[in-house]
């Protein structure tokens, strides 16, 4: 089977203007094939969460090109930025960012419901699939208040992967997160990689997480 | 609708700050329930006083009336834009200047006339009324009253008494009820009446009035015309006045200026004649409006208020959204809709609050004394104010939303992400 590039930056440079001019992302040159787990890796402030949201189409000022899926992101508007997101991008970030005022099972169909590709039968079963493989399915029905950190996480993974996205962004996944959730979510996402070929860029500074290829960031600019 | 979940995320939203969203919507229902009250109130009034004027008053009059205006008589002999002053003291206005020349061949012209319903001339003057002790300065209209009748259905009015007897009695006086009042006058009691000539007849009260217009009322009697030519020393072709009914109400200005045009005397139409009413039924009317337009203000500040700390409560959840694929739309979308659901609620209740209260309110036993005098508030319930009332409880919840939907829309969920 032919690689298939899911995702590339080319010559991606950033500049901060506040407080004073920042060189902060130093042309950048990257590729994510399918299927492949990266992690991109480096000291706290280097750079790796404002690379994570140029290349996710979250923050659109930069220079260069960033290409999901064949698509050029500075071809797109700002409404087929977040069509792009619904239908081909999962995120996951350090907090779960999950809404308090539905159930586990109603948060993560939130993504599902506004692709309306499915009907809701269709949806709350692939739902239901996703945390049975994520070992949060007796959660479903709970307010997302009463679960665990580590169960939160998950209910958000569930989310970031309703949509059968080309590729999830997570940035620092586990940071909030005890070493034991840790772990759990860490080889969860390795497990969506490995069994399930889902494509996944990962912010982290814990470089012990074995990912299929590290991203080595310093001070804005890839290294080795 | 119920599955989308954009309805889910305003519901929530709502029945999370449940205080605040019954406030608001309490806010709205009390402005469309004061609107409609108010509204209905005052227009019924004015409807109220607008039929029974319709009813009880000549569509158009014609009158020979004397403007004080004028210029003397002596003024005419001199050549204008000379520096000479007059002063003339006592100018009067004496009843021969009153007269309508002709004013029964008029009528009967105008009783032939294809816009006319029917016609009815009279002698209308001044003149004291004693009952005992009591003197009081009242109006004798004399008529015919089988005519006056069949233009003012005077016998529905009628008290005490019947119509027919000013016919029957030879001195036969009808009162207006307040004035009766005031003379302490009962059926069948004798009085005297004194014109400005200083002749003086016998009458008996052989009815009592009550059109309900307080004017009339408290002002007029009827004698038969006759009496009234022999209290003015009048000839009996002479006569004041002309009251006019017309088959179509809205064509009374154009008539009355035709029929000044082409009799030379005034006509005044109804509308003419009450200007000084109507235009404090227009007051009233703004007033009603700046009611619910300030209730209404005030509402939508509320509802301002709670979708702005709503948008600041729930940033995380506006960046997230926006993050899995809502777009500006959607956002800005939920936050109007809870301004909407606000407005669509109270102003529901608004309307059936608005409705119950004028229903109440009209069923309650009531006397009012103003330029018309009723029994009970005749309330307006015209499907038009409660669509208005409406209407404009929706419009100021959907601007009072649309800023702060507008500020979740444009919500940056990288600002939001990257900062936590
Ligand atoms: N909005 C911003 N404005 C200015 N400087 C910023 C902003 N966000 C981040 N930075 C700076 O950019 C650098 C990279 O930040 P970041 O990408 O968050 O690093 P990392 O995720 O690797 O810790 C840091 O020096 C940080 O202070
Ligand atoms: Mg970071």
């Amino acid at each position: 089977m032919p690689e298939k590039t899911i995702l590339e930056a080319r010559h991606l440079d950033k500049y901060f203007y506040d407080p004073v001019k920042f060189h902060v992302l130093k042309d950048i040159n990257l590729r994510v094939e399918e299927g492949e787990f990266v992690s991109i890796v480096g000291s706290s402030g280097s750079g790796k969460s404002t690379l994570l949201y140029t290349l996710s189409s979250l923050d659109t000022d930069y220079e260069g090109e960033v290409i999901i899926d064949q698509t050029a992101l500075r071809s797109l508007s700002n409404d087929d930025l977040a069509r792009l997101r619904n239908r081909s991008i999962g995120f996951i970030f350090q907090s779960h960012y999950l809404l308090a005022d539905f159930t586990a099972i109603e948060n993560i169909l939130l993504p599902g419901l506004k692709l309306g590709k499915r009907s809701k039968p269709d949806l709350l079963r692939a739902a239901l699939e996703k945390m049975d493989l994520l070992g949060i399915r007796d959660q479903a029905d709970k307010a997302v208040n009463t679960l665990s950190g580590g169960q939160q996480q998950r209910v958000a993974i569930a989310r970031a992967l309703i949509n059968d996205p080309k590729i999830i962004f997570c940035d620092e996944p586990t940071g909030n997160l005890d070493s034991g959730n840790a772990r759990i979510v860490f080889d969860l996402l390795k497990d969506l990689a490995h069994n399930y070929k889902q494509t996944i860029l990962m912010v982290t500074h814990d470089e012990s997480y074995q990912t299929d290829r590290q991203i080595r960031l310093h001070d804005g600019r890839v290294v080795d | 609708m119920r599955d989308s979940p954009l309805f889910k995320i305003v519901w929530a939203h709502l029945t999370g700050r449940k205080r605040q969203t019954l406030v608001s919507i309490l806010g709205v229902m009390f402005g469309i329930t004061v609107f409609i009250f108010q509204a209905g109130m005052i227009t019924g009034l004015q409807n109220y006083f607008v039929e029974k004027t319709i009813q009880s008053t000549p569509h158009i009059q014609i009158s020979n009336e004397t403007t004080a205006s004028e210029k003397p008589v002596a003024a005419k002999a001199y050549p204008e834009n000379r520096d000479i002053w007059f002063s003339i003291r006592n100018q009067k206005d004496r009843l021969e200047e009153d007269k309508i020349k002709d004013g029964l061949q008029i009528a009967s012209l105008l009783e032939n006339h294809p816009e006319v319903y029917g016609v009815s001339p009279s002698l209308t003057s001044q003149a004291i009324f004693k009952l005992g002790v009591l003197d009081v300065s009242a109006i004798v209209h004399g008529v015919d009253i089988l005519r006056e009748n069949r233009l003012f259905n005077l016998e529905k009015d009628i008290v005490q008494g019947s119509v027919i007897r000013l016919e029957t009695v030879n001195n036969g006086l009808i009162l207006g009820s307040g004035l009766a009042e005031k003379l302490g006058a009962n059926l069948n009691d004798n009085l005297n009446i004194v014109s400005p000539n200083g002749v003086s007849l016998p009458m008996k009260v052989v009815g009592i009035l009550s059109t309900g217009l307080r004017d009339l009322d408290d002002q007029r009697a009827y004698s038969s015309l006759r009496n009234a030519q022999k209290l003015m020393k009048a000839q009996s072709s002479h006569i004041t006045d002309i009251s006019i009914k017309l088959r179509n109400i809205d064509k009374a200005p154009e008539l009355a200026d035709e029929f000044e045009n082409r009799f030379g005397y005034r006509a005044v139409d109804w509308k003419e004649k009450n200007a000084a009413v109507f235009s404090v039924f227009k007051i009233q009317n703004i007033v009603t409006y700046l009611v619910i337009l300030s209730i209404l203000l005030v509402s939508g500040f509320g509802i301002f208020n709670i979708l702005t700390m709503m948008i600041y409560e729930k940033m995380t959840d506006i960046a997230i959204l926006k993050a899995i694929g809502y777009t500006d739309k959607d956002i800005r979308r939920i936050f109007l809709s809870e301004a909407m659901l606000i407005g669509l609620a109270g102003g529901v209740l608004g309307l059936i609050t608005g409705l119950v209260i004028s229903i109440i309110a009209a069923s309650i036993p009531f006397r009012i004394e103003g330029f018309v005098s009723s029994e009970r508030l005749n309330i307006n319930f015209n499907p038009l104010f409660y669509t208005i009332a409406f209407i404009f409880g929706l419009l100021t919840t959907a601007i009072a939303g649309l800023l702060p939907a507008r500020k979740a829309a444009k919500v940056d969920p990288l600002h939001i992400i990257r900062n936590q």
